[in-house]
């Protein structure tokens, strides 16, 4: 979300007809979106699912979670995982460890209900 | 040295073959002449840098950028081609005309491993465009050979 | 989102977009203009983006009905200030993103009560405190975001209210010191960010109570000792000090920290590094030390096992320990440029080595042990030293080999046993050098430096632009240029060159393939290939 298409958006600093956004107004994130052959800059307050920003005195990127991340904080630490893969302490996991079961509607390992 | 010219031959692929593919001439850096084909593929100028994680593509592809001068360089324009061409790219195409330094930077190197080859005006004009019309493209990349400047002189 | 007919459509605020999601509904007013957060909401609303528009207050009660919220996002708006009562009714809400906004304080005394809260961004606001109470609403917080803001002090009391945080940045903030038990609740904090701040200082007990910390980023400082604070941290496995001020790494630095997998501490004026510092590391892959002039011993690696990246450049090594590679047995890369280095081991058990970088240095002898067996090597730089004597099977085994460079040294011959391979050569600088070697010596050859320009004529680089007809004009058999193609392009065998060209649109172009092995100095005018008076 946050984003317009092409060079009008909100967050656009510089532009070009070719290669979208340049760079983006303090304090945006700029994320390289990939639509068929073409890649254009687009700025955005938060990156897309499946990314994650960074943010950094010149510059604030957006960068490409793990695969099997829906979304995370940052390279190594998820929030959501991909359908399959349950988190726990960050890590998407396909099983969970000792105590923990897997929760299909949250995608997360949680306590064994008690009985 | 003079640099070794480069023709690059473009067919798209939504189309039906109608004859002749669009030629095109460029440049090609260093002695990184040499043949390649495969899909042209956009990479923006800010991509191709050791922050950004640029995806891989599956099937071969030719990356092409459009440098601006506006965009500071991540990367020096050599690191910016191997880092494409170590992503899988069989060739670079760079697009310098509205980067007047790019051509200066590129002069001297030698250790490419393969094609990297810039391109201006009217040839940059045809491949941009079809990059902005996401015109699917097959881009094949040879040698021009050209007759020497200098005369084969016997001592 | 798309404008969707049927019950969304009714219940979708103008003009806004909405989406069905079973019986619930997804709602988008972004980048819409609007001033006020939209009135008729449904409460089946589970997702409401109003970000980058012109909001600058939340009016009370606006949300209360949305009892089923899981998502809210409220960035790119102007808000100075959201109070208790505005996000009242929210008990569902998971994620709350409030980044891009102009937040200069948060409720203390009725703090936002979002029982179920996740995700809490409040990046880019203009934060310069934290109150103690701001977070007693929101205990079972995992991410929480609060960089670029206007901090001056960790807000140690606010985050004793959060024994569920996993993962934090207060990254580009004004924090100059971080003090002792500044984290003692945080006891699930895995991920802690605080690059770009100012810290000068920290209290050598300012990380206790981290027992679960895997991530510590305190690039962009000004720290000017090491943080031995970080002894505490058992389960530490990515560490960063980067761009800081320190000048010393002392004896057992990391001691405390056997998880370590990567270490992250260039642009420091590191001077010394005690012996010991990077001693039983079992799971560190790379270790890089560049212009620590102090060093004058190479550092004990003991217990280090998993190491394939190091690079110790621009230190004061004379010498390299005969057991390197019994220590190192999984060294990819090895780069020891700029040092004094004169004699080298046998690297006989680093197998897997890579590259190996000893350019600028004083290596005069090269025997037939060195680099004996390792045959995954593919690039070894050798340039600016003083080497006299190559033993003739010095390089025999090393069947990956493509980049060789003997720049500057003091070679009378090269011994090319082994060298096959090669695809770029440089001798330049060897003056006593006078061998002109057969292009037969080195079918891959592309790129080759000489030292005198008559041995490049060898490479046919005097006829090497034949007057040729055009582009189009001369015909060949495709046979003949798929076959000149394929050994003059070595791609081509990988990408399956298939001569049956129909399906394709393009029409095959005979070309007349040169040589591309580009051989320097070029002979020319002046320097010819036919040596009148000897060589140049």
């Amino acid at each position: 979300s946050g984003v317009s298409s092409g060079c009008q958006q909100g967050g656009c600093l510089t532009c070009s007809d070719y290669n979208g956004c340049l760079s983006c107004k303090p304090r945006f994130f700029m994320h390289l979106e990939r639509i068929g052959m073409k890649q254009i800059g687009v700025c955005m307050t938060s990156c897309p699912p499946g990314f994650y920003g960074t943010r950094s005195p010149e510059r604030n990127t957006c960068t490409k979670c793990r695969s099997e991340c829906d979304s995370c904080f940052n390279k190594n630490f998820c929030t959501r995982c991909r359908a399959g893969f349950y988190l726990h302490l960050g890590k998407c996991q396909e099983n969970c460890p000792e105590g923990l079961v897997r929760s299909d509607t949250q995608r997360e390992c949680v306590p064994r209900c008690p009985v | 040295r003079p640099a070794l010219r480069a023709v690059i031959k473009v067919a798209l692929l939504n189309h039906e073959p109608t004859g002749k593919p669009i030629t095109l001439e460029g440049v090609f850096v260093g002695g990184s002449a040499g043949y390649a084909e495969g899909k042209l593929m956009q990479y923006h100028p800010l991509s191709l840098c050791n922050t950004s994680e640029d995806e891989r593509q599956e099937n071969d592809f030719i990356t092409i950028v459009k440098l601006e001068h506006r965009v500071p360089r991540c990367l020096p324009l050599l690191d910016k081609a191997r880092m494409a061409l170590d992503k899988g790219a069989q060739a670079v195409i760079f697009d310098v005309s509205d980067d007047a330094n790019a051509a200066a930077e590129l002069r001297d190197t030698d250790s490419l491993p393969r094609p990297v080859v810039l391109v201006e005006a009217e040839h940059a004009e045809e491949l941009m465009g079809l990059v902005n019309k996401n015109e699917e493209a097959k881009v094949r990349i040879d040698i021009l050979v050209e007759p020497p400047r200098w005369p084969h002189y016997d001592v | 989102i798309q404008d969707r007919q049927g019950p969304a459509a009714l219940l979708c605020p103008s003009p806004c977009q909405c989406e069905e999601d079973g019986i619930f509904v997804m709602v988008d007013c972004s980048e819409l203009g609007l001033s006020a957060v939209p009135t008729n909401l449904s409460p089946l609303t589970t997702y409401l983006d109003l970000s980058m528009n012109n909001i600058s207050e939340i009016q009370p009660r606006a949300f209360h009905r949305l009892h089923l919220l899981s998502e809210l996002r409220i960035s790119g708006n102007q808000l100075r200030y959201i109070s208790g009562h505005a996000l009242q009714g929210l008990h569902n809400l998971k994620v709350l993103m409030l980044q891009n906004n102009q937040l200069e304080r948060l409720p203390d005394d009725a703090p936002w009560d979002l029982p179920n809260l996740l995700s809490l961004r409040l990046d880019a606001n203009l934060l310069s405190e934290v109150p103690a109470g701001a977070f007693r609403g929101v205990r079972s917080l995992r991410h929480l975001w609060l960089d670029d803001n206007s901090l001056t002090e960790i807000p140690v009391t606010a985050l004793d209210s959060l024994p569920s945080l996993q993962a934090m940045t207060l990254a580009l903030n004004q924090i100059t010191h971080i003090p002792d038990y500044a984290f003692t609740n945080l006891s699930a904090l895995v991920v802690l960010h605080l690059h770009n701040n100012q810290i000068q200082s920290m209290g050598a007990r300012c990380f206790e109570g981290l027992y679960s910390l895997e991530t510590l980023d305190l690039n962009y400082n000004d720290l000017q000792e090491f943080p031995v604070a970080i002894r505490t941290l058992s389960k530490l496995q990515e560490l960063g000090f980067h761009n800081n001020n320190i000048k010393a790494i002392p004896e057992r630095a990391f001691v405390g920290n056997p998880q370590l997998q990567t270490i992250h501490f260039y642009e420091n004026p590191i001077q010394f590094v005690g012996k010991s510092a990077f001693q039983f590391l079992p799971k560190l892959h790379t270790l890089s030390l560049n212009g620590a002039t102090q060093i004058q011993e190479f550092p004990d690696l003991k217990g280090t096992t998993s190491l394939e990246i190091l690079t110790l450049t621009r230190a004061g090594l004379s010498a390299l320990p005969v057991d390197l590679c019994e220590q190192l047995p999984r060294l990819r890369v090895l780069e020891l440029s700029y040092n004094q280095i004169e004699d080298l081991p046998s690297f006989y058990h680093c197998s897997a080595l890579q590259e190996i970088g000893l350019q600028h240095n004083q290596i005069r002898r090269i025997e037939s042990s060195t680099f004996r067996q390792l045959t995954s090597l593919r690039a070894l730089d050798l340039s600016w030293n003083m080497i006299e004597w190559i033993h003739l099977d010095a390089f025999a085994s090393l069947h990956s080999l493509i980049k060789l460079d003997l720049t500057e040294n003091r070679l009378i011959s090269v011994p090319v046993a082994g060298l096959g391979g090669l695809t770029h050569l440089k001798l330049r600088g060897n003056t006593e050098l006078y061998e002109a070697f057969s292009p037969d010596y080195f079918p891959r050859m592309r790129v080759i430096e000489m030292p005198y320009a008559y041995q490049c004529c060898v490479y046919g680089s005097c006829d090497s632009y034949k007057p040729v007809s055009q582009w189009d004009t001369e015909q060949s058999t495709d046979e003949d240029l798929h076959k000149r193609t394929v050994a003059m392009y070595p791609i081509h065998a990988d990408t399956h060159y298939d001569p049956d060209l129909e399906e394709f649109q393009l029409e095959i172009e005979e070309s007349k393939l040169q040589t591309s092995v580009q051989c320097t100095p070029t002979p020319g005018p002046f320097r010819p290939c036919d040596s009148l008076l000897g060589s140049w």
